[in-house]
């Protein structure tokens, strides 16, 4: 398994390991960090510093099948954070336009309306629905169980869904 | 049936969790049950809207901006892909 390869190799201190394990999940990671934080600058900030801390406890880690979750739980404390000085900043998010104007519209309408819901909603709903993350790994990641995420999980979406019901009546 | 059984049964037809044969139970329901109709519709459109959402994109330049920063903070990372043609080289500013 190549995870536990460059998992190994960062313990002995070998400089392409990093490197390897960035090939690796560097993208899912800065996808997650990008749905959750909604920019693109953000976003690379906090994938960098989650292979920062790879780095940093790169004596701790095993290749044991936890190594993933632990990761997307760093960068999902990383995006709270940065969350939080948005919220004391008020960023604004980036648009991403493309496709026929009706349906970029819609895809604006959905994202927005998803940054609009509470964490606790969002992040079930990023984590299954978009990065099809399976419902146990998606539990450790928030630390919570699995009957806590599945509800979370039913509720944003019927939550997102009476933010769009509008929207989706006239695009119906 | 109760509501509330009803109410979960919906949101696993909306995840595409349900089972085929009772999504086709559900779905039989729905036919003589206007309200349950329009919760299954309304739900099952919000989770294909939200899975319609493109994934954002990772591109070249985000990739070596996230090295640019590792590299800023002290970090001795090599990556094992070759490195763009493009941003292989610094060119001297005119002007």
């Amino acid at each position: 398994m190549v995870e536990k390869r460059w998992l190994n190799a960062l313990a002995k201190g070998d400089p392409q390991a990093l490197g390897g394990l960035y090939e690796l999940y560097g993208e899912r990671i800065f996808r997650y960090a990008y749905r959750m934080l909604g920019n693109r600058s953000d976003a690379e900030d906090a994938t960098a510093e989650t292979f920062l801390r790879v780095l940093r406890r790169s004596a701790e880690l095993r290749a044991d099948g936890a190594f993933r979750t632990w990761l997307f739980r760093i960068t999902r404390n990383l995006c709270i954070d940065k969350l939080r000085q948005h919220k004391l900043m008020e960023l604004p998010p980036d648009a991403q336009y493309s496709g026929s104007e009706e349906r970029a519209a819609l895809r604006i309408t959905v994202q927005q309306a998803l940054a609009d819901l509470p964490n606790e909603y969002r992040e079930p709903l990023v984590l299954c629905d978009l990065e099809d993350m399976a419902a146990r790994e998606a539990a450790e990641i928030l630390n919570i169980s699995v009957p806590a995420l599945k509800s979370r999980l039913y509720r944003g979406r019927r939550a997102l869904r009476d933010k769009l019901i509008g929207t989706m009546e006239r695009n119906r | 049936m109760n509501n509330e059984l009803y109410r979960k049964l919906v949101d696993m037809y909306a995840g595409g969790e349900l089972p085929e044969e009772l999504e086709q139970e559900l779905r039989g329901r729905a036919l003589s049950d206007s309200g349950l109709a329009i919760e299954m519709q309304s739900l099952s459109d919000t989770v294909d809207a939200l899975r319609a959402i493109p994934d954002p994109e990772f591109t070249e330049e985000s990739y070596q901006r996230v090295l640019m920063r590792l590299y800023a903070r002290g970090a001795d990372i090599r990556p094992t892909g070759p490195t763009p043609t493009h941003l292989q080289y610094y060119l001297p500013i005119q002007g």
